[in-house]
């Protein structure tokens, strides 16, 4: 029997929805293996069309995006409730994904910059999207900009996850063929992705690590064959799951992180600091300091992708 | 006054909303695009190394 499923997306940029597309001429397979009732991004189902199904009609629902605003938090509820299994698609679902580097920030921090200050913005009257509002005599409103972005699982209960920032194609693929199969692991499991840090997977030679100073990109040519980290370049992959494929390692590019930690890793960033702190060569603590104090901007550097989901979490105040 | 709502628009990438106002005649008053979602770029990107730039703003849009 085909699948039902339900694509969704809430604070995302719709590039989980393209990893979907990218997996090319295999489309044409999970098209056969799924009948969709819900893809905003490619299909035109309406909010009313899902409240109409029955409680469990959906054998899956797919999110994408953190939840930001109160409509995030109502579909993501919504779709709990219409679908058996719910996973947490990519990183803004899993984890609140760059979009949770908002958390750095409150609401009114946000809407002052946005729509009072930015260089781009005319707005003479000051005007700040309100939840309701009245306009040429008819009522309007719109979804409550939440104070912090939220990850799926702080909203909804999440059955699977499938990281990334976007998630591999294949992948997607490959988790998809589970569910078909009926051969998905236990609840709670990352799925589509590997069970070892992308270290393990790194095509880069890896030594003793012996760290005296950290660069920016912009300060030295990496070689082409060591370790980023050996290096001095701030790479996550010690810290990170595998399953990306090395795409930004094999393009000269330090690992930011965007497959999430492992599992039993409570905070991908503290686990990144602490991998960092144990390959300093300094061994005083002033010295060790001095090295990490080359750190420019660790809060975003150590949870680009996962702030909202770290001990960290948000601004209060 | 009648209401019609086309929640959400499809195709596209991002969120949209529009909300239609019928008069007594069936006919449309008035129409209102509204657009549910913001995340905060203009503002999450200050002070972020240059370097690390690209890397965030990708996120903007992924299709």
């Amino acid at each position: 029997m085909k699948l039902k499923i339900g694509i969704y997306w809430g604070a995302a940029c719709g590039g989980c929805d393209v990893a979907i597309l990218d997996t090319h001429e295999k489309l044409l397979e999970i098209a056969d293996m799924a009948d969709i009732y819900l893809w905003p991004v490619a299909m035109d189902f309406k909010y009313s069309d899902v409240r109409a199904m029955k409680d469990g009609f959906l054998d899956v629902a797919l999110f994408s995006g953190g939840v930001r605003n109160s409509e995030n938090e109502e579909i993501a509820k919504l779709l709990r409730k219409k679908a058996k299994v719910m996973i947490a698609l990519g990183a803004c679902a899993q984890l609140g994904g760059v979009p949770g580097l908002a958390n750095m920030y409150t609401r009114e921090d946000i809407l002052k910059r946005v729509y009072l200050e930015s260089e781009s913005t005319t707005n003479p009257g000051g005007v700040l999207p309100l939840e309701s509002a009245r306009a040429d005599g008819h009522d309007l409103d719109l979804p409550r900009l939440y104070n912090a972005v939220k990850t799926l699982e702080q909203v909804v209960d999440v059955d699977y996850t499938i990281p990334g920032c976007p998630p591999a194609s294949l992948q997607i693929y490959s988790a998809l063929g589970l569910i078909a199969d009926d051969m998905l692991p236990k609840k709670g499991s990352v799925i589509g992705a590997g069970d070892r840090a992308l270290c393990d997977e790194c095509p880069r030679k890896k030594g003793e690590k012996t760290i005296t100073k950290i660069y920016r990109t912009h300060e030295k040519l990496p070689d082409a064959e060591t370790c980023f980290l050996e290096q001095g370049f701030i790479c996550l992959g010690v810290a990170t799951r595998s399953g990306c494929g090395s795409r930004c390692i094999k393009s000269w590019t330090p690992c930011r992180g965007c497959y999430g930690p492992l599992d039993d890793v409570a905070d991908q960033g503290i686990k990144m600091l602490t991998a960092l702190a144990s390959v300093i060569e300094p061994k005083e603590e002033k010295d060790i300091n001095a090295v990490l104090d080359q750190v420019i901007d660790p809060v975003r550097t150590f949870n680009r992708f996962g702030l909202a989901a770290s001990m960290l979490r948000r601004r209060r105040t | 006054m009648k209401r019609i709502a086309i929640d959400p628009i499809t195709r596209l990438e991002g969120h949209g909303k529009i909300m239609i106002f019928l008069n007594e005649e069936g006919k449309v008053d008035n129409a209102f695009l509204q657009i549910p979602e913001l995340r905060g770029f203009e503002k999450f990107v200050e002070g972020l190394p240059i370097e690390e730039v690209p890397r965030v703003v990708t996120r903007i849009c992924g299709v």
